[in-house]
């Protein structure tokens, strides 16, 4: 009942905006504030770059991923990034597509030990059996602890889930009250900063491909998918000035860090750009590329994987085919338009 | 007046000298057991700072954005939340109780529903507030309206079923209609017990506000308390527990005051 | 006129829920105008209790959670309780002591208990030590004041009578002060507890493994609709069970208001 009046109200503002702002269509995007892959969101929008494309982007952020998918079924947005697990999680539930790869985490989503039990830990592995890990369920975090647990050959019921915000973990191993924690960067350069606390093991560690994803509501691509390429385009382009220039990139990082409330050293700024892997427009094609008709692409196999462990977590009964909710299709649309092409591979 | 009959008698009005002095020392005792408790080193100083480093930190924020705001701009959007989530409660909440408090047949359907709906925890909506609402602004709006909207029922429903009946009586001699029947007589009578009620609606409220902010929010004086709390930064947080009890108290001196200049002017 | 002394139908109350119910059919399975992503059918909010009460959910099954839950509000509100009402009748009772104890309850009582979580964790770990200091801040602040306020209201000329008989300072205590402030007392017993529910489902934010809150958050971190109502009214009703508990003491412990 309400849900009419809301979408009259957006109606007005809209076409209001639009008037206004000639010729320049709205793009809801969200992300989630102080995060590496968040970056090139800011970047643009300080860069001007989305006006370049006629787009005007008006940017929602969530705390964590979960609440950002919720969101998408009240429309609160058109595209934005997140990690992998919540946009698995989001194509089941709402139908959000995966259109892009924002980076690879892999080493970014990791199990940190406190200071004086870190070394006991790696030492002998086996000891964590019988331990409590406080981690945020649900999330790549989740998936990259998992992973490590199945490296060091044990399982889920050989430990304690403990699950609660990043906020929380950070709180309770900061304060000695948990000595192992699932967390993401930059968490986890705040907890080993600041709290003495020490990176055991990563996703990419235990061999689990940890990526983050570009996703779009289904209805959004439908009605306007010119603008869900262009929004790929600046997403691009941005990564590609971010590489390019060091420097500066670290500068803003650093700006948009402290707007999230996260303060951690340049060190650990430079090793995200070490550690993360980034994709530009050729790059993203060859790992989405599906050979023949029945082929998965690389993409399909890491988001493969990921709805195994979301479903041997109980999420679902059944994890989604990669095919169904993966697609280049909109990268396709960048790379088959000259001008959007050019503009995706610009470094300046 | 209890006062005149024994010297000993403990609730006399105390001297002003001797209030006065009791009220300091307490003020005083508070912050010696905290600052004793943070100096005897019982807990870090990460964890339980100095009021000293709290205050220094409390002034900071105003001055200084921490997650891209000051601390007055995150009590802005926080208080404009508030205001809406509270300002839906009142409007829908006691326009309801008073129809309630006169109309059998709605006080019959309503009550049930309500006595249902008020023992889920306003916090328990957040996960449907973040459904249907998304975190912006009307998630947020929803689960501060579930918190404040049953007091302003309840209390506008008594302020209407305990009119005097002779007023009734002589409104309906009169001839009124329901509409007048409810504005003219019902409305002015339940006015006290409607303020009564907005002040623990203001209070329930605003205590749902910084629930909901902690949970799901991007802005806001309980997304504050989060970042900091991330941040490894006891002293914000406890900056931030401090300005939410600030707004909390100025609201509810304000309610107050409306409240005792209503009743003055009813005394007369 | 018989405007005061009515009574609501039962039926009429039934015959709501009845509708709700039918309505509830319709928007959702028959018409589907509500999508399954945003509210539960009655179907699927019927196979999440199967599931949570048959297999279980979030590491244990229903009974478990709620019992879990009941503890923790027990524990926070007796806690509560035990302090804040002896405090508000010494603070209602004695001037000396308000004005001693009123600023620490002036400057503790705005904020609001959910903000503690976060200095709960570092001082008192994950346990459930943790929340019950959360849920015992919700609960303390109406125990006192709805205390304090009993004493305050109790008629002077009772008190004067008693002194004029001499009446010990105990016997003062136990048979003219806390029978008079009783019934405000239980006035404030109720807000308590029903502020520790309130409080209850964002104290198990922090890393329960059992309980009705985690319960919540964990049905909203896999997105679960059925779930989330389940747990919802599994919170109330567990809720509206402890309330009638506690009007059944309060019967029991001020036989003579039975009329």
């Amino acid at each position: 009942m309400k849900r009419h009046h809301w979408t009259f109200a957006a109606g007005i503002a809209l076409a209001l905006a639009s008037a206004g702002a000639l010729a320049q269509t709205v793009i809801k995007i969200s992300y989630q504030p102080a995060l590496y892959w968040s970056l090139p969101f800011y970047v643009a929008n300080e860069k001007g770059w989305y006006a370049e494309l006629g787009l005007k982007p008006e940017f929602s952020t969530f705390p964590a991923g979960v609440p950002q998918i919720a969101a998408s079924a009240s429309k609160s947005w058109d595209v934005g990034g997140a990690g992998s697990v919540p946009a698995v999680l989001g194509a089941v539930r709402y139908n959000l597509l995966t259109i892009g790869i924002t980076n690879d985490e892999s080493y970014a989503n990791a199990l940190l030990a406190t200071g004086k039990t870190a070394a006991g830990f790696v030492k002998n592995p086996a000891s964590i059996k019988g331990q409590t890990i406080v981690l945020t369920a649900n999330s790549t975090g989740d998936y990259a602890v998992q992973s490590c647990l199945a490296k060091w050959g044990l399982k889920k019921a050989d430990v304690t889930f403990k699950s609660m915000g990043q906020a929380e973990v950070i709180s309770a191993m900061s304060s000695g009250n948990a000595d192992l924690g699932g967390l993401w960067a930059p968490n986890t350069y705040t907890l080993e900063e600041k709290a003495g606390a020490k990176q055991i093991c990563s996703g990419q560690d235990a061999g689990a491909a940890v990526p983050g994803a570009l996703m779009v509501r289904a209805d959004y691509a439908k009605s306007d998918p010119q603008n869900v390429a262009r929004f790929l385009a600046v997403y691009l382009r941005s990564w590609k000035w971010l590489n390019a220039h060091k420097t500066e990139a670290i500068a803003m990082m650093k700006k948009f860090y402290a707007q999230g409330g996260v303060t951690i050293s340049d060190a650990a700024m430079r090793k995200e750009f070490d550690t993360r892997p980034t994709f530009d427009l050729a790059q993203q094609l060859k790992i989405m590329h599906r050979p023949g008709a029945n082929g998965a692409s690389e993409v399909d196999g890491w988001f493969a994987n990921i709805g195994a462990f979301m479903k041997a977590n109980g999420t679902f009964a059944d994890a989604p085919m990669p095919s169904k909710f993966i697609t280049d299709e909109f990268l396709q649309m960048v790379d088959r338009d000259p001008k959007l092409k050019a503009f995706a591979n610009r470094a300046d | 007046m209890a006062q005149g009959l024994t010297l000993r008698d403990p609730t006399a009005p105390l001297p002003f000298a001797r209030w006065l002095a009791l009220t300091v020392a307490g003020f005083l005792a508070f912050f010696a057991v905290w600052w004793a408790a943070a100096a005897s080193g019982l807990a870090p100083p990460q964890f339980l700072p100095s009021p000293g480093a709290v205050a220094a930190q409390f002034v900071e924020l105003t001055h200084t954005p921490f997650v891209g705001y000051t601390l007055q701009q995150h009590l802005a959007s926080s208080f404009g939340r508030f205001a809406l989530g509270f300002g839906l409660a009142a409007a829908i909440g006691i326009p309801l109780g008073l129809m309630m408090g006169w109309f059998r047949a709605l006080d019959a359907i309503v009550t049930p529903l309500f006595d249902a709906l008020r023992f889920v925890a306003p916090i328990a909506w957040v996960p449907f507030a973040a459904l249907w609402f998304g975190t912006g602004i009307g998630g947020p709006v929803m689960v501060i309206f579930s918190g404040a909207f049953p007091p302003c029922v309840i209390n506008a429903y008594r302020g209407a079923r305990f009119v005097e009946p002779r007023f009734i009586e002589a409104a309906e001699t009169l001839g009124a209609s329901n509409w007048r029947m409810i504005t003219e007589v019902l409305l002015p009578s339940a006015v006290p017990s409607i303020v009564a009620g907005l002040r623990v609606s203001a209070g329930l409220g605003w205590q749902s506000l910084v629930g909901a902010e902690l949970i799901v929010a991007s802005s806001g004086i309980g997304y504050l308390l989060v970042r900091g709390q991330a941040n490894i930064s006891t002293s914000i947080v406890m900056s931030g527990m401090i300005a939410i009890g600030l707004v909390g108290f100025a609201i509810d001196i304000a309610l107050r005051l409306v409240e005792r200049r209503i009743n003055r002017q009813r005394g007369r | 006129m018989a405007h005061d002394e009515r009574r609501r139908p039962v039926w009429v109350g039934v015959a709501t829920f009845a509708v709700l119910i039918v309505a509830w059919f319709a928007l959702t399975t028959w018409t589907s105008t509500i999508g399954p992503g945003r509210f539960p059918s009655p179907r699927e909010a019927f196979d999440a209790l199967r599931q949570i009460w048959v297999q279980g959910y979030a590491d244990a099954r229903l009974p478990v959670h709620a019992l879990h839950s009941a503890k923790l509000v027990l524990l926070g509100f007796v806690a509560a309780v035990g302090l804040g009402v002896p405090l508000g009748l010494a603070m209602g009772w004695s001037r000396t002591c308000e004005a001693f104890a009123n600023p620490t309850f002036l400057l503790l009582r705005p904020i609001p208990p959910l903000a503690w979580i976060p200095l709960a964790i570092v001082w008192l770990g994950l346990g459930d030590a943790a929340k019950v200091l959360v849920i015992w801040f919700a609960a303390f602040v109406p125990a006192v004041i709805n205390s304090y306020s009993g004493v305050r209201s109790i008629e002077p000329h009772l008190v004067e009578a008693a002194r004029t008989l001499g009446v010990s300072r105990r016997r003062m205590v136990t048979e003219v002060l806390i029978p008079g402030a009783l019934p405000m007392i239980f006035g404030g017993l109720r807000l308590s507890l029903q502020a520790c529910w309130t409080t209850l489902v964002a104290a198990e934010l922090i890393g329960a493994i059992a309980g009705l809150g985690h319960v919540l958050y964990q049905a909203s971190l896999d997105l679960f609709p059925a779930m989330i109502v389940v747990g919802m009214v599994a919170v109330a009703v567990t809720a509206a069970l402890m309330t009638i508990a506690l009007d059944i003491v309060e019967r029991r412990a001020m036989p003579w208001r039975r009329a």
